[in-house]
């Protein structure tokens, strides 16, 4: 009994010629470049390669008085270190990344704690919850741009019947409502997803651990900071870095709800990047502000992959 | 060390009855087992002592104060969780000294209180480590560690040694054995494990379905056991039931012998009997003799110097002075009068 399977390992054939030699991984691999090889060559067409021109452009004056694109060095980006106007949608965009970003993790955090607890009807609230998220983005800033509207808002019509305000508001006409609007809509937007992320982080927390909590004395507010929060520190990096970039990138909702205005109190780096090229055909000047716009992506972006291929 | 008394306490989880009202006293100092089948709510029970579920009805007492309103924390009350439930982000020390931090304890007191609970439990090493760092055992300690830092006045562990391995389970039963008698403290311990059970308790409570079945001494439930639940669940292998007709007691509706007492001889001395299996531990036998008339194999526990084949007729007789008298809803009776008696 014990000779037989000693004899038939010898005997029995290689899975494969090759796996003798050692060479079936660079077979492998040769075949795998060839699977790839569609693929690499759509990205290179549709992303690699507009992305390194539209780079090559931030170095040209390319406008409407130039049929051409002519090479300028950093002109552009002395300009644009000169130009107040776009400094400015600099710090626009921090603010609006800034609030955004917090006031997402901050209400998604709370909203998944509430729906973690058990209570009637929690099945129905959390499939409400995902509304939000299947709007488009469009018609959810059409919603919310009705919502904050100067004359027929509801917002106007609760806070004056309520006697808050005694005369209707033109939310989106000062610089502080048209941000606070363009802020709420994302948040708005945003929410259902972040939340989600986080249900699933606290569905995996051991109940067993937060009832040695209770026992060990700790209230709900320890419970939160000494249990809760170190469990979900994972989750909240990955929902941070990707709330980050998402606001980084936002575009859609703003030009629908505000244009970037009223003047240029909402114009973060996309709208400036909108503008630059399609109302003022500044291709040069919109290029170069894109690769700084992508250059404010890249750290966060950076994090993210980071962590991702760490945990693989 | 505390007095504690449940009277009349009810438990459901929406419709579903857990407990039904349950009455126990436990006293001062004393170590008191939990056991009954899967399910039978001893945790719940636990869960309900420390506070972490609510009663539905009924009292709970701690030394004279009644405490079913008082938080968790509030009840000078430590467990010891099955599953452990370390803290996984916070180092063995913060782990063990978190209850103090959280009292406000100064961070002296608290250190030295550490020290002294991993001295006991031969901590001291790993007390920088988190608990993953950890091998089952010692996590088991921690664990344990971790309730005797608060110097609570009762100890709840909830299976504390199921899940592990058999030689590290007796180590920690004479470890537990050892703490028992080191802190004098009171302590509810539920346990699946026979040997834990007989070897620990100064009083055993067995449940059944959420009622308690028989509360006393190992050796009086092991002598004397109220009903055929009881007599089923104490003692291993268990008790083996014969219909009370077939053994000539035909008053009972069944008899129930130890193995330890089932008596094995050569055909013609009792009741005719086949022996189907043979366990041989070395110093004991277990022979499992099928029997005409009974359902299940009769065990009988022989001297391990025996020699018994499987396939061989043999014959079984019980004495009535070792046997139980069980009636048809499964109580205990007394004594038949008739003083010997071999089927
Ligand atoms: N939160 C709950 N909701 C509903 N039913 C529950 C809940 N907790 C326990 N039960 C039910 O209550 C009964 C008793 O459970 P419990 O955990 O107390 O059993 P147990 O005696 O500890 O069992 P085991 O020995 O398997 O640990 C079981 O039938 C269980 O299904
Ligand atoms: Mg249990």
């Amino acid at each position: 009994m014990s000779v037989a399977p000693a004899r038939a390992l010898p005997s029995s054939p290689p899975v494969s010629r090759l796996a003798a030699r050692g060479g079936l991984k660079a077979g492998e691999r040769r075949v795998g470049w060839i699977f790839m090889v569609p693929a690499l060559v759509a990205f290179t067409a549709v992303i690699l390669w507009p992305f390194i021109s539209a780079l090559g452009l931030a170095f040209t004056r390319y406008d409407l008085r130039t049929p051409e694109p002519i090479f300028i060095g950093l002109a552009n980006f002395r300009a644009i270190l000169a130009s107040p106007q776009i400094l400015g949608s600099f710090v626009t965009t921090f603010v609006f990344v800034t609030l955004a970003t917090v006031f997402t993790v901050a209400v998604a955090l709370a909203w998944a704690l509430i729906l973690n607890q058990s209570f009637r009807g929690r099945a129905l609230l959390r499939t409400a919850t995902l509304i939000p998220w299947v709007l488009p983005a469009t018609v959810a800033a059409f919603v919310w741009a009705w919502i904050f509207n100067s004359r027929f808002g509801v917002l106007n019509a609760a806070l004056l019947s309520m006697g808050i305000i005694d005369l209707p508001q033109a939310w989106l006409s000062t610089s502080a409502g048209a941000m606070t609007a363009v802020v709420i809509t994302k948040v708005w937007i945003s929410v259902p997803v972040t939340t989600t992320f986080f249900l699933a982080g606290l569905q995996s927390m051991d109940r067993e651990q937060i009832d040695a909590a209770r026992v060990d004395g700790a209230s709900d507010w320890h419970v939160l900071r000494d249990h809760i929060m170190p469990h979900l520190r994972p989750v909240l990096l990955v929902v941070l870095v990707l709330a980050v970039i998402g606001n980084l990138q936002q575009f859609d909702k703003i030009f629908a709800l505000t244009g970037g205005g009223p003047v240029r109190a909402t114009t973060v780096l996309s709208i400036e990047v909108y503008r630059l090229a399609f109302d003022s055909w500044d291709i040069g000047m919109a290029a170069a502000v894109g690769l700084l716009w992508v250059a404010t992506i890249v750290p966060p972006a950076f994090l993210y992959l980071r962590h991702l291929l760490k945990d693989a | 060390m505390a007095t504690l008394q449940l009277s009349g306490v009810c438990k459901s989880f929406g419709t579903t009855p857990v407990l039904h009202d349950i009455d126990l006293d436990i006293g001062e100092g004393e170590f008191v087992v939990f056991v009954g089948p899967s399910g039978c709510g001893k945790s719940t029970l636990l869960r309900l002592i420390c506070g972490l579920d609510t009663i539905d009805s009924g009292t709970l007492t701690i030394d004279g104060e009644i405490v079913n309103d008082v938080p968790p924390a509030k009840r000078g009350i430590a467990m010891v969780f099955q599953s452990y439930a370390l803290y996984p982000h916070m180092s063995v020390a913060s782990n063990m000294g978190y209850a103090l931090r959280l009292a406000g304890t100064p961070k002296a007191e608290i250190e030295r209180r550490v020290e002294a609970a991993a001295n006991v439990l031969r901590l001291g090493p790993l007390l920088k480590r988190k608990p993953r760092q950890l091998s089952g055992g010692q996590r088991q300690r921690v664990a344990i560690g971790r309730a005797i830092v608060r110097e609570p006045n009762v100890f709840l562990f909830d299976e504390p040694l199921s899940n592990l391995d058999a030689a590290l389970r007796v180590d920690m039963r004479a470890e537990i054995a050892a703490l028992k008698q080191r802190l004098g403290t009171t302590m509810i311990y539920v346990t699946h494990d026979q040997i834990e059970a007989m070897t620990l308790a100064d009083r055993i409570v067995v449940m059944n379905a959420g009622r308690i079945e028989q509360v006393g001494s190992p050796l009086e439930l092991y002598r004397r056991p109220a009903n055929r639940v009881v007599a089923r669940f104490i003692g291993s292998p268990r008790m083996n039931l014969l219909p009370g007709a077939l053994v000539g007691d035909p008053a009972a509706a069944e008899i129930g012998v130890r193995p330890e007492h089932v008596r094995l001889a050569g055909v013609g001395h009792g009741l005719a009997g086949t022996v189907r299996m043979v366990e041989h531990l070395g110093s004991d036998l277990f022979a499992h003799v099928e029997i005409a008339g009974v359902e299940e194999r009769v065990v009988a526990r022989l001297d391990g110097g025996r020699e018994v084949h499987v396939g061989e007729a043999v014959s079984i007789s019980v004495d009535a002075d070792t046997s139980h008298r069980f009636d048809a809803q499964g109580k205990r009776m007394a004594p038949a009068h008739n003083d010997r008696r071999t089927a």
